[in-house]
């Protein structure tokens, strides 16, 4: 077992004694608005307890990516941001907060750019516990695969509603740390809380992986976290928590995510 | 031109987020099954001539042969394109295709807008909902053709992320497509994108070549020596060059954007004097110009269809085994060989097209009378105007189009003499 697996597995148990909730996973883009100030939400954020940091390094073109998001990075991008600076930062990060774990998320070409393998390795020996590359397919990711296997971090792999079944399986069977459950089809963020589309293919990757699962894209209300604890370990706050981070600052934005995760204010 | 399971060489592939795998082999499937059935490629052919008139001449240019006093110039005439443009061909194509797999909307991108009106034209012509996304920057300088997309019941989207040209363009499609891929097809207007779609627009736009092939036949008696295109994302070029690849007497160049200088953000020059490099972004693999963290950086082109900042993987890999040369023409020279074309042969070219006419009038002088070039005339240039005029300091234009404005508004009597003769509008 990985040791975000195990990591993911451990706190779930320790919490479901006392809490009703899922895992939480906030997510953050490096850089913006500045490098020091997303560094000091990154640190906010741990103080809170989240369980798991998502840290999007900004590519010119986010295609899987909402306008939030999208904007976000853009700015970022105003500066030239390096991946090498970026993860001697998270590097300090992973070091003062052990009880939290880190996750990078980058498009593809940045990390291409940078060498596939030398990449998972800084990763790896930044701390970091796991990559996320929308744009990257399974079928693609042979270097990356054997990368993250020598330098034992975890590939995040993505299933949506509409992956075929059998190619679910096929997923869900090679996936490891965590496995991303996306909950509807679009980009990331958008404002309407609907609910989400359909936990019945959550249910069917249950039956072909023991892998923790995460839910993601739109969560923005108490009310679907709550429907995501009955499915899945951990919920993804991603443009909801920056919608809130630009229109009323940090401290707000922290208290959402104390909102959507109780069980945080015990950290 | 076949690719390795969606490669050609190095480049291609797909790479796009897992929400739309599912559509992206739904499209593999149809492509394949619309090629091999007679009743699909028989429909195509209908439409082409039907509907966008074709086969277009090639046409001799007797004129600049002799100014040039080399090599006899003929032009593929793809600005007598129902559209004025070689876009139809792949819109008409990708059309019907939509129809075979049921869906009911079309999303494109566009950079010069004759994308947008070709697919806008086609929507309204298959009943498909249309909606085409459109750099900030582009609006600006294509508002005719925008004006029309909006006429023919299109949608236009105004894309104000990053550069707000093409590529943002590009960009905001798929994310459309990843939300309404559904009811929805993303109608790509160049040979780039994830697989299958550079090879399908390949294949709709290598009638042109087929053509010319045909048409050099008959009217000189042999093949070209030489053909030119201009390369943005690169279709008109693939449509030309592809049925001469294994033609190896036939040289083919494409050429780029040189803007207006060599910085970044000055040009769209991304092939020749290696100022690009491999990316994978936007759905593909290719050659992009990035800077050294991998970023995709601005570009610039008076012509808004080469204003991209990427290629078509299947000329990057043309490119790469030196199949086609490539090289490039300024904002500068572009306007020469577009005033060049207006006055001694009477044919209005687009400023995208008028970059392979640069070179080709570059070269020719070089060539024997006995020679044979062939110039792809990817667009009329109807759609410059604005841009034309300014550049060539119009002095009449500004006050026309001011006189122009002011009366615009007074537009409702117009409407009511034409009411009132019970003219429809």
């Amino acid at each position: 077992m990985s040791q975000l697996q195990q990591f993911i597995t451990t706190r779930k148990q320790q919490l479901s004694l006392e809490n009703q909730t899922p895992l939480s996973m906030t997510h953050v883009i490096y850089g913006y608005p500045s490098v020091e100030e997303s560094l000091t939400w990154m640190k906010t954020l741990l103080d809170l307890g989240v369980d798991l940091l998502e840290v999007q390094f900004p590519f010119s073109d986010p295609v899987a990516d909402g306008p939030t998001i999208v904007n976000a990075c853009h700015k970022a991008l105003t500066e030239d941001l390096k991946i090498k600076d970026c993860l001697l930062h998270l590097k300090t990060l992973a070091q003062a907060y052990p009880n939290s774990k880190i996750v990078f998320m980058s498009y593809l070409n940045p990390i291409f750019k940078f060498g596939m393998t030398t990449f998972i390795e800084q990763a790896s020996l930044s701390g970091i516990s796991g990559i996320i590359i929308p744009d990257l397919a399974i079928e693609n990711a042979q270097e990356y695969q054997q990368a993250c296997d020598v330098f034992k971090i975890d590939p995040i792999w993505l299933v949506t509603p509409i992956t075929p079944k059998e190619r679910l399986k096929s997923i869900a069977q090679r996936s490891s740390g965590l496995l991303y459950c996306v909950s509807r089809s679009g980009v990331t963020g958008g404002n309407r809380t609907r609910d989400i589309q359909s936990y019945s293919y959550i249910n069917d990757v249950k039956c072909y992986t023991q892998t923790p699962l995460a839910i993601g894209f739109g969560i923005r209300s108490r009310k679907q976290v709550e429907e995501i604890m009955h499915h899945a370990d951990i919920a993804i706050i991603g443009s909801a928590l920056l919608d809130r981070y630009d229109n009323q600052g940090a401290t707000a934005a922290a208290l959402f995510v104390k909102e959507l995760f109780p069980h945080l204010h015990h950290s | 031109m076949k690719s390795e399971q969606g490669y050609y060489g190095q480049y291609g592939g797909s790479y796009i987020p897992e929400i739309l795998y599912t559509s992206q082999q739904q499209i593999v499937k149809a492509f394949e099954e619309a090629k091999n059935d007679p009743l699909f490629m028989q429909e195509l052919h209908k439409q082409w001539e039907q509907f966008s008139g074709r086969p277009t001449p090639l046409t001799h240019c007797e004129n600049l042969s002799a100014h040039f006093g080399g090599a006899q110039i003929y032009l593929k005439r793809e600005d007598l394109n129902h559209s004025g443009a070689h876009k139809m061909n792949n819109v008409i194509g990708q059309g019907l295709l939509v129809k075979r797999m049921g869906k009911t909307r079309v999303i494109a991108e566009t950079g010069a807008g004759q994308h947008g009106i070709a697919t806008a034209l086609v929507a309204a012509r298959l009943g498909l909902e249309c909606t085409i996304y459109m750099g900030a920057k582009d609006i600006a300088r294509q508002y005719p053709n925008v004006f029309w997309m909006k006429q023919l019941g299109a949608t236009v989207v105004s894309v104000t992320t990053g550069s707000q040209t093409l590529k943002d363009a590009l960009d905001e499609a798929l994310r459309d497509w990843s939300g309404s891929h559904e009811n929805s097809h993303y109608l790509i207007g160049t040979a780039c994108g994830c697989a299958p779609f550079p090879e399908m627009v390949a294949y709709f736009q290598s009638v042109i070549g087929d053509e010319v092939k045909t048409q050099s036949q008959a009217q000189f008696n042999t093949l070209p020596d030489k053909l030119y295109a201009c390369v943005g994302g690169g279709s008109n070029a693939i449509g030309l060059f592809n049925a001469f690849l294994e033609d190896n007497t036939v040289e083919m160049i494409g050429v780029e954007a040189a803007g207006k200088g060599q910085e970044i953000g000055e040009h769209s020059i991304r092939l020749s004097h290696n100022l690009g490099s491999k990316a994978i972004a936007q759905g593909f693999s290719s050659i992009f110009l990035q800077n050294e963290s991998g970023q995709l950086q601005d570009t610039h082109s008076i012509a808004a269809g080469l204003d991209y900042v990427g290629v078509s993987p299947i000329i990057a890999h043309l490119a790469e085994v030196n199949r086609v040369r490539m090289t490039y023409a300024s904002d500068k020279e572009v306007l020469e060989a577009c005033s060049l074309l207006l006055r001694n042969e009477g044919i209005i070219p687009a400023l995208e097209s008028s970059h392979a006419l640069a070179a080709a009038f570059r070269e020719a002088p070089k060539l024997s009378s006995q020679q044979h070039i062939v110039v792809n005339l990817s667009g009329r240039g109807d759609k410059d105007i604005f841009n034309v005029a300014k550049a060539f300091q119009d002095e009449e234009f500004v006050p026309f189009i001011q006189e122009y404005a002011n009366t615009f508004s007074n537009n409702d009597d117009q409407a009511d003499d034409l009411n009132n003769e019970g003219g429809v509008i």
